[in-house]
């Protein structure tokens, strides 16, 4: 089926609506106003040069003039359509121009669009919206080279934003983001600013690697690449957000900004020199960046999650200079800046935002891309450029897709985005994500992060699913030599195990080469991934008792019976002197029911609902009494014998785990517990323990379950003390002028809502308590892993070793249980990233819990294992 | 962000036209919807598929998630006919997937999401006369991609088809027939305040029964039909079906 293919019966519902008297969603109509503003947010669609002029005609003839219409319509088109920024900065200098109708002491158009121009720009400011913020800078900055704006004020601006990087204690995303906006200012009027005050380009330069020169360790914990035996991050494969621009800058200081003009378009510089006598140029007003402490005040309901720390960014390169831009470069900073802010502006709508990257270089100097194949040439290609343009977006787009320790929108938004690129322009997209995928494969042996291994499976699973699975895996055969664990080979079992979720097991294998089809390539599983009920052969023990049970639960019997059933069950067995009673009822049930569920997800949703009680009873170690507290051990083995039925089938064991939280029939802290006890295979291998990207899920799943409840108590609280303090005020206006024994009514309705929020308030405490309490068996169960006493009974040897510079270089003949260490010791660090700031919140409690054990250790493992921790916490600068 | 392109999470052009809220009401609905009305699936895609995609745009971490699934099915034969429901636990989530995954592929169709007013017992049935879904009755091409991934795989698909034919086979209607999916976190009190909630339907549930498609059951299972019932009931069927319709 193809993508063009969208049948549908549109007729009948046609015919149906005519008669119909719901035809309300008629656009309101459009004014004159509208239009023009519509015409000013679509400029350029056809010529960019041609149509300016026109527009600027259209502009000047429309009457009434409506100023603050015409500001509008350029706030939204410089901040909605970055890439048109230097020909509206064109349009603004030209309705500069006295017009003939107007007198020389009028001020012009232009200028009176642009004063109005900047009031929106400070309202984008004081709310602190910086990817608006610095749209405008870069406006700006345009008009100061085309002499629109005075030299001397945009410095100040951009003095205004380099005086953040000062400010103690400064968050790294407001420092981040205050530079960005200087020196995207100082790219753009660089040539003019030099001219003017030749040091202003190093002071600005010089604050921001000052400040850069703070974040090291930082970078050290959210580079890709980073090793974890030393505190070096290399600087090849990937380049650093904050860097680039230093870079870009440094490189246009050393040439006096002689080079601005072949980076950045100047539509405008076509036009002669304004007339300096007749319009002065404009200055802009002070501005101040409102301090850090506004940002955090929004106080609203909205915003009770917790605030996502910000981290350097890395972005990864695929494609070496001559293909795809060198983020370091001015151009290519130029060219990357332009590309994540439209890739940011647009998630709205993948699908025009992808039409918009093809579209990309109309918008860039000529010769900056390679033109289409087949399309006439219309401009020679500029030496030192001529990049792919395909190859430059996709590196782009999945660049801000692994970033650490999150992408910055939904993955799944990269992803598709991908698949829209992929369907507009398949011939030249194609070959450029295949390119990727084997770049990205190879890095895998290099110290690729697990996390970004991880979202590369599951990009390439669901990427594969839009195209047929058609994948050459044949490529890769010779990589199955390694050893079984190696990144390479996690990654071949990973994708192809997403890839069956998306479709199914023998469509899959289908797709495979005949040597990773055998069950010993380790590639793909023997079967489809089916349920594993422990019961089923008649000769195993228990069959029969199991047998029963089953029957009664797909018999729908109620579950007072089942109960009844059980505990005669229980007495058979014990007066059988069977060992582990309970635990072996615990395994009847767990498994019987899963199998009744096992069907569909619906199945075992409605298997829960019926025998709920059942399972609650269970998890606190009973059959029938329904008051015991919590028994860690019972949900242990409910959590097993899960996990065993669904050996065969991960992604039922996420589904399972997850509802039995949801069900509150273990709690978060129960499956953090159960994933450091029973991770890979660790225990039932006898090896030693170890985490998977798969126990990784499962973390992440309950730690964000923890986390999902204190939000949703948190919203709960805030709304009903919102809604008391509005009875009281109510009250309290009607007790002012309100006879007595009305009074007394009003009076009887305010306990009543304090019960509520009492509950809510006692509800939160408890979420809070949890979500200590899984945070805190979390890292214990880190410690324990990979700083294993000398008493552990399942010790990872590697664990030492590989933390070390010289075990790291002999990875080439490591074993899998090396490669198993390294994995946890990854899966640990992107812990600490991806929830730095809830351990922030809890740094001394976790520290004396779970860190305090380390006390006095000075071997590396222990060291390291510090050292990340005190990154994340802030402890360490 | 709405004046270059038109955001994707916005409400399409589904129209209830049975009316029964008016359209403002509906609106309001659409603005706090959960649930989602998943089309053009093939026969054969599982539920489990369908959750693998749609737990992507899933937001835990902020109270979200999957809730539960609902296969739509043939009201006659019992099997899956096309469509489904995906219920999360956020708005934000269902909007996440308008703009992120309608129109990509799910087992190698393109599949359409909509903001839906919520699921009624009984709307898990296919509302065509021939008990699947309406729009597939007012197809004139032959759609062999609906069984899966073509004539070449045929014995296995003929496999494929024979599990999923007998999946749903138990399916039930009435109050209580689909899960909820887990309601909201609750206190652990000595006193199990579950038992008598015996089923932990969500709350939204309650209420659904007795109006809409609950009357339909109602009429359905009067023996003594009138004339009129009859009448009342093909209207209203022409009113589902251009609900059907009007999805597509």
């Amino acid at each position: 089926m193809s993508y063009n293919q969208q049948g549908r019966g549109g007729s009948y519902r046609k015919r149906y609506n005519r008669d119909r008297d719901d035809y309300d969603d008629r656009r309101p109509i459009e004014t004159p106003d509208d239009k023009l503003k519509a015409n000013i947010i679509k400029y350029g669609e056809v010529d960019p040069v041609e149509e300016l002029e026109r527009l600027e005609e259209q502009i000047r003839n429309h009457m009434p003039r409506n100023i603050p219409n015409l500001a509008e319509a350029l706030l939204v088109s410089v901040t909605e359509q970055p890439y048109k920024i230097p020909f509206y900065a064109a349009l603004i200098r030209l309705l500069h121009n006295p017009s003939d109708i107007s007198t020389s002491e009028e001020q012009t158009l232009g200028r009176l669009i642009l004063e109005e121009f900047w009031r929106g720009f400070q309202a984008y400011l004081d709310k602190v919206a910086w990817r608006e913020t610095r749209l405008c800078v870069q406006f700006f900055a345009h008009l100061t080279v085309a002499k629109v704006i005075s030299v001397d004020s945009m410095i100040t601006m951009l003095r205004s934003f380099t005086a953040v990087l000062d400010e103690f204690g400064v968050s790294h995303g407001r420092a981040k983001k205050a530079a960005l906006c200087a020196g995207d200012g100082l790219i753009i009027a660089g040539p003019s600013i030099h001219a003017h005050a030749p040091n202003v380009a190093q002071e600005i330069i010089e604050a921001i690697q000052n400040y850069t020169d703070t974040t090291t360790h930082q970078k050290w914990l959210v580079s890709p690449l980073s090793p974890i035996c030393n505190k070096e991050s290399p600087t090849e494969n990937h380049v650093e957000l904050l860097d680039a621009l230093l870079n870009a800058l440094t490189t246009l200081r050393d040439t006096s900004f002689e080079d601005s003009a072949i980076c950045v378009p100047q539509p405008y510089n076509v036009y002669p020199t304004l007339d300096s006598s007749a319009t002065r140029p404009y200055d802009l007003p002070l501005v101040l960046v409102p301090p850090e402490a506004v940002e955090m005040d929004s106080d609203s309901d909205e915003d009770v999650q917790v605030k996502k720390e910000e981290w350097p960014e890395y972005f990864i390169r695929l494609f070496p200079n001559d293909v795809s831009p060198d983020y370091t470069t001015p151009a290519g900073y130029v060219i990357r800046a332009g590309l994540l802010d439209t890739v940011d502006i647009f998630e709205v709508n993948r699908k025009d935002c992808a039409r918009l990257l093809l579209e990309y270089p109309k918008w860039c100097l000529p010769g900056t891309f390679k033109p289409k194949p087949g399309a006439p040439t219309t401009s020679e290609p500029v030496p030192g450029k001529d990049w792919q343009l395909e190859s430059t977006v996709i590196e782009t787009v999945l660049g801000t897709y692994f970033l650490l320790p999150e992408a910055p929108r939904k993955s799944i938004y990269y992803v598709t985005l991908i698949t829209e690129l992929c369907k507009l322009s398949p011939s030249t997209v194609g070959p450029a994500v295949g390119k990727s995928i084997r770049k990205i494969y190879n890095s895998l042996s290099d110290g690729m992060d697990v996390e970004v291994a991880r979202r590369f499976a599951e990009w390439f699973a669901v990427h594969m699913s839009n195209f047929g699975f058609a994948w050459v895996w044949k490529e890769w055969i010779p990589d199955l030599s390694l050893t079984v664990q190696h990144p390479r080979r996690a990654f071949m079992r990973r994708a192809i195990e997403f890839e069956v979720r998306l479709a199914y097991h023998d469509r899959i294998l289908k797709t495979l080469p005949e040597t990773m089809q055998v069950p010993d390539a380790y590639v793909i599983a023997e079967t489809a991934p089916s349920p594993a009920y422990e019961y089923e052969d008649p000769a195993t023990p228990h069959h029969d008792a199991a047998q029963a049970v089953l029957n009664l639960l797909r018999g729908r019997a109620r579950v007072e019976d089942v109960i009844t059933h059980l505990e005669a069950l229980k007495g058979t067995l014990e007066t059988n002197d069977e060992a582990n009673v309970d635990s072996l009822v615990r395994s009847v049930v767990v498994h019987s029911l899963l199998h009744i569920g096992s069907r569909s997800f619906s199945h075992f949703l409605n298997a829960i609902e019926r025998y709920l009680q059942l399972l609650k009873n269970l998890s606190n170690g009973s059959i029938s009494n329904t008051t015991n507290g919590a028994n860690v051990d019972a949900r242990a083995d409910i959590l097993s014998n899960a996990a065993a039925f669904w050996k065969h089938n991960r992604q039922m064991v996420g589904i399972v785990f997850d509802k039995f939280m949801q069900y509150q029939i273990v709690d978060p802290t129960d499956v953090v517990g159960w994933t450091f006890t029973n991770g890979i295979s660790g225990v039932e291998r006898g090896g030693p323990m170890s985490l998977s990207a798969f126990e990784w899920d499962l973390l992440r799943a309950a730690l964000d379950k923890a986390n999902g409840r204190v939000t949703i108590a948190k919203k709960k609280v805030i709304a009903l003390k919102k809604e008391d303090d509005d009875m009281r005020a109510r009250v309290k206006a009607k007790e002012e002028n309100m006879e007595v024994d009305v009074e007394a009514k009003v009076e009887s309705e305010a306990p009543s809502d304090n019960v509520q929020l009492s509950t809510a308030t006692k509800a939160l405490s408890s979420l809070t308590k949890e979500q200590k309490a899984v945070f805190a068996r979390t890292l214990d169960g880190f410690t324990s892993t990979l700083i294993p006493t000398a008493l552990s009974t399942h010790a990872n040897p590697g664990a030492q070793t590989i933390v070390t510079q010289e075990g790291w270089a002999n990875r080439a003949n490591w074993g899998g249980e090396e490669w198993n260490a390294w994995e946890t010791w990854a899966w640990y660090r992107q812990f600490c990233r991806a929830y730095s700031p809830y351990l922030r919140t809890y740094t001394h409690t976790l520290q004396a819990v779970s860190l305090s054990k380390l006390e006095g250790n000075t071997d590396v493992a222990s060291e390291a294992f510090k050292m990340i921790w005190n990154i994340t916490t802030g402890q360490e600068a | 962000m709405a004046h270059v392109v038109s955001p994707l999470d916005q409400p399409s052009n589904y129209k209830d036209s049975q009316a029964r809220v008016d359209r403002q009401k509906q609106n309001e609905l659409l603005a706090r919807s959960t649930t989602l009305y998943i089309g053009n699936l093939s026969f054969y895609t599982t539920e489990e598929q369908i959750y693998e995609v749609f737990a992507k745009c899933a937001c835990p971490e902020d109270g979200g998630g999957i809730k539960r699934i609902i296969m739509g099915l043939d009201r006659n034969t019992r099997t899956p006919c096309g469509f489904c429901f995906v219920e999360f636990y956020t708005h934000a989530e269902a909007l996440a997937c308008l703009r992120y995954v309608s129109g990509s592929k799910l087992d190698e169709r393109i599949i359409r999401c909509d903001l839906d007013l919520g699921y009624k017992e009984g709307r898990q049935f296919g509302r065509g006369k021939s008990g699947g879904q309406v729009r597939d009755e007012h197809r004139q091409d032959y759609d062999p991609g609906r069984g899966g991934w073509g004539a070449q795989a045929q014995r296995l698909e003929i496999e494929r088809r024979r599990e999923v034919e007998e999946r749903y086979a138990d399916a039930q209607d009435g109050p209580g027939a689909v899960a909820g999916g887990g309601g909201d976190w609750k206190q652990q009190e000595s006193a199990p305040a579950e038992k008598s909630l015996k089923r932990g339907r969500s709350p939204e549930d309650e209420g659904d029964g007795r109006d809409g498609d609950g009357r339909e059951v109602c009429i359905l299972q009067n023996p003594t039909l009138s004339l009129l019932t009859i009448k009342l009931q093909g209207l209203r069927q022409r009113m589902d079906d251009d609900i059907e319709t009007d999805r597509m």
